[in-house]
């Protein structure tokens, strides 16, 4: 019915954190007594802030879910098993302290490891946790493995940034200027990461931007394209080698960039791959690099002044052969003209030509990308082609003209309550599997979860089932829902939505939000700040939470953060507050880039002994390329559903009305080939599991190719789940660079229709 | 001159996620929403058309038309559904009784019968807002920012001046009932050449 209802009703403004991070939205609540009965977008400053999507819009429903945990459980069946038993807060208290200090004593307190996942857009409940982790010197588990490490990876290697946004796209924010070309690529934000994006990229596209779409399924975004580049999964560096081949043989690179930002004069050995230095040339002690003065025909230090750098050509430097980086670089791609990449990428030969042709004369190109390629086996990688590519047409962003600078919160107050440095140990989430079930490094035998579904999510979950979780002594798990995961724990504690507690959100940029206790927690809830106090009292460390949740916020706005000077905590229940002393839109300044070079290295010095100095292209691991018989001939991908945000939103009525149940595409090629019909229950499967659903028989996709969409719980499918299929392996290079990153697509099934019996 | 209120829905921008769906249903407690995003030519929702990678996907929001000879207040014996002075053509679910005798009559499909309710749903433009001084509850909640809501008879407004524009179109212009949603299509593509 519509609101005529005349029961006095407040307005609450809040924050809802349906992302994953990196964004969240303003909202208003509006409450009639303890019940919020609506949530509406609210306002902002910049009217393009004001926004909910279809999840914030049905967010009660989680609050007000049937299904929602009411107080802590202990388990009484098997793990897995369902079958818990109501006990009460202290009990549940008690009993973890007094299990977490037995494993503690026994195996040390590293043998405890706390996996927090995608704490939405929170400040406070995540650093709750991680304050405790840090007292209790027990394993931080970092979730960057869990699909988003391959992307650091590579933007760390390229760029010395953990996120290549500001530099690829940053200018999208600020509007103020419009690209002649927008490529994104492996992303697809008209339906997920990065968020709020498609706003900024429909604007620029309607100021005359055109629209190039590179991905392996046709999207929501591919279908705003002006150009659809459907490529092979995996083939993402080919493509990108291939482009610079085009551009490299036509002249096209900028080379005035090349010489400024990047490592592309610095020459290398010939005879082991090293960057030559000036001790190399005869400079005792010199550590800086060289290059090769055109005008003096001679070698010089690259911070003597001179005549122009050469970009190519051989040299002999002290009797030493080299060459410039730039040089490597074009002869690697010169091994893959358009033709070859045809062949690999499975795009036409001419696309490439024609794209390569408007990416080298476009004035501008804004390069969007996110996660989709990076969870594939040599992702790290493909982040590096993509931004080699962006580099050598001089469309990295290095100088900043206004617009999106990433804003990072101090978590110093949390991380390091009674030492300098954080004191809990770090763990990968890969690694973690390996600690748990072998003991290496060390033994892990007891695990938090919260803000994750970790057997729902993670990659390879029969190995989770079957070989992690029994070697486990406890398991806690943090929830709104009885999880395919939390089924596994000992205790389940039931948290708070969140209109139940208040937290810091530093989003959307450039502004800082309150998100606002609405409501008294349901039930007997509570939030993660006081679950983690409730423990903390009970192992000697209440002192450490004495701030509350309110404290906790005045910790992070306290803490001398540059950004955040004159916030405060009432102005914020007020509103959105911009944040302070950020660069001018009209200001210039070079941004610096904290490679070992300073610059951006299209070369990587570090990774030579692994072969991947330059972005080599490397074949996925699984993925299959060619059309020859494999037991597994498919490629199976993952897309991401505006109707979740990963395993959150799956269970929700209205959204299920829309989106009833998972659904495997499938080419019509390779349907036809299996007898397969649209809505034909089938079962998509490798050696490590199956997963049974309904075919969507759809040109969505390419041949060979398969996708099911991430996210929904292993109980909403007939058998298996998305990560019965995906492999655990990890990738030594990003162990070594950054942290192993899941490969959730590089996987490679076989799909059979399964023989309905009739009703 | 009288009002005449309605929506310019930019095809262009619509990025088919159905938060107006949802929007609707929440604001006016409808069993489904009566704004319903159709992919054109398709089976299904969210399926591209063509043959990979030849392929267009473009969205259609649907809703009522609020129409200026509208036959669904004809059709109502009841006079629960009326057109109002500013244009909109809404139902007063107070005085419906289910005989749906509107569903029949309207070519758009525009009305639904919900059983849980028993009485018939349509979209009133979100009238109870736009009495407050609002925009329709989908217009605000619209990811795509697609949706634009205006006076079309007052020339200053931005729906009159984009429907000036020319680019637009209303569906089943022919059956001639003054329909006052306007539609502006995607733009067409340019390739790479």
């Amino acid at each position: 019915m519509p609101m005529t209802n005349k029961v006095e009703s407040k307005i609450i403004r809040t924050v809802c954190p349906a992302h994953c991070g990196i964004d969240a939205c303003g909202i208003l609540a509006h409450v009639r007594g303890n019940r919020v009965v609506k949530v509406e977008p609210a306002d902002f400053p910049d009217p393009r802030y004001r926004r909910i999507c279809l999840r914030g819009l049905s967010s009660l429903e989680i609050t007000y879910h049937p299904d929602r945990l009411q107080h802590p459980l202990k388990r009484v069946g098997a793990r897995g098993e369902g079958k818990f038993e109501r006990i009460s807060w202290d009990e549940a208290l008690d009993t973890i302290a007094e299990r977490f200090r037995e494993i503690g004593e026994r195996y040390g307190w590293p043998a405890i490891g706390w996996v927090l996942g995608g704490p939405g857009a929170g400040t406070t409940k995540f650093g709750a946790y991680l304050r405790l982790a840090s007292l209790t010197r027990s394993t931080r588990v970092s979730a960057w493995g869990y699909g988003d490490a391959g992307l650091p990876c590579g933007s760390k290697v390229l760029f010395g940034a953990q996120f290549p946004y500001a530099l690829l796209f940053g200018s999208l924010f600020s509007g103020q200027t419009t690209p002649e070309l927008l490529v994104v690529w492996g992303a697809n934000p008209g339906e997920s990461q990065p968020l709020n994006l498609m706003r900024p990229i429909m604007d620029a596209k309607g100021r005359g931007a055109r629209l190039v779409v590179i991905d392996p399924r046709f999207t929501v975004t591919a279908s705003k394209a002006d150009a659809y580049l459907g490529l092979r999964p995996g083939t993402d560096t080919a493509l990108a080698l291939a482009l610079m081949q085009v551009i490299f043989e036509k002249g096209l690179e900028n080379r005035d960039f090349l010489r400024k930002c990047t490592v592309g004069p610095y020459l290398v050995r010939d005879d082991n791959g090293a960057l030559l230095r000036g001790a190399d040339m005869g400079l005792e002690g010199s550590r800086d690099y060289v290059v090769w003065d055109q005008d003096a025909q001679a070698p010089r230090e690259s911070r003597a002044k001179g005549g122009e750098a050469a970009l190519t050509g051989s040299f002999t430097v002290n009797g030493l052969s080299c060459r410039p980086s730039f040089e490597l670089l074009r002869e690697l791609a010169a091994a893959y003209p358009p033709a070859r990449a045809a062949e690999i990428t499975g795009l036409p030969a001419g696309d490439i030509v024609k794209l390569a042709e408007r990416i080298g004369s476009a004035g501008s190109v804004t390069f969007v990308t996110h996660m989709g390629f990076t969870r594939t086996y040599h992702g790290d990688i493909s982040l590096r082609a993509l931004g080699t590519l962006a580099a050598v047409t001089g469309n990295v962003q290095a100088t900043f003209r206004g617009g999106h600078l990433p804003a990072v919160l101090n978590w110093d107050p949390f991380l390091q309550p009674d030492t300098p440095k954080p004191a809990y140990s770090r763990l990968g989430i890969l690694p973690l599997y390996e600690a748990v079930i072998s003991g290496k490094p060390y033994p892990v035998k007891a695990l938090w979860f919260s803000f994750i579904n970790f057997v729902n999510q993670c990659a390879h979950s029969g190995k989770i089932i079957r070989d992690l979780l029994p070697r486990l002594d406890f398991i806690v798990d943090t929830e709104l829902f009885m999880t395919p995961t939390a089924r596994y724990a000992d205790i389940v504690l039931p948290v708070c939505t969140y209109l139940e507690f208040s937290d810091l959100i530093p989003f959307p940029y450039p502004y800082v939000q309150l998100q606002q206790k609405v409501i008294d927690p349901l039930y007997e809830s509570r939030s993660d700040v006081d679950i983690a106090a409730g423990l903390a009292r009970r192992l000697g460390f209440s002192e450490y939470f004495a701030p509350g949740e309110e404290g906790f916020i005045d910790l992070i706005l306290n803490s001398g953060h540059i950004s955040l000077q004159g916030i405060t905590r009432e102005k914020l229940r007020e509103g959105p507050q911009a944040l302070v002393n950020i660069p001018d839109t009209g200001q210039e300044m070079d941004i610096p880039f904290s490679t070992r070079s300073k610059k951006i290295e299209i070369y990587s010095e570090a990774l030579r002994a692994y072969g991947q100095a330059l972005p080599v292209y490397l074949e996925p691991l699984e993925t299959p390329l060619g059309p020859a018989e494999t037991r597994y001939p498919l490629a199976f991908i993952q897309g991401h559903s505006r109707f979740r945000t990963h395993s959150m939103f799956a269970n929700v009525p209205s959204l299920l009305d829309l989106n009833p149940e998972p659904l495997v595409e499938i080419n019509p090629q390779d349907a036809g080939e299996r007898r397969i019909s649209d809505g034909d229950l089938v079962t998509v499967f490798n050696d490590r599991g199956r997963v049974t659903l309904r075919a969507r028989v759809t040109g969505a996709i390419g041949p060979r190719v398969v996708q099911i969409t991430q996210g929904w719980w292993i109980d909403q499918f007939r058998e298996g789940s998305v990560n019965h299929l995906t492999h655990d392996t990890v990738n030594p290079v990003q162990a070594v660079v950054y942290e192993p990153n899941m490969h959730m697509n590089d996987v490679a099934v076989e799909v059979e229709r399964v023989r309905e019996e009739l009703p | 001159m009288s009002k005449r209120l309605g929506l310019v829905v930019d095809q262009e921008r619509c990025i088919g996620c159905q938060a107006c769906t949802v929007a609707c249903r929440i604001e006016n407690g409808f069993e489904q929403g009566a704004i319903r995003v159709e992919t054109r030519g398709s089976d299904h929702s969210d399926a591209p058309v063509g043959r990979f990678p030849d392929l267009t996907m473009d969205f259609l929001p649907r809703l009522c038309n609020h129409c200026e000879q509208p036959p669904c207040v004809e059709a109502c014996p009841l006079e629960a559904l009326v057109r109002r002075e500013d244009g909109l053509v809404v139902l007063d679910p107070g005085k419906c009784d289910g005989c749906q005798g509107c569903l029949a009559a309207c070519p758009f499909e525009a009305l639904r019968f919900s059983p849980r309710h028993n009485r018939v749903e349509k979209c009133n433009l979100c009238s109870h807002r736009i009495d407050q001084g609002l925009e329709p509850f989908c217009v605000i909640c619209c990811e795509g920012q697609a949706l634009h809501f205006g006076d079309l008879q007052e020339p200053d407004s931005r729906v009159a001046k984009i429907v000036s524009s020319g680019e637009v179109f209303r569906l089943h212009p022919e059956w001639e009932t003054g329909a006052s949603i306007y539609y502006c299509p995607p733009k067409t593509k340019r390739g790479l050449d």
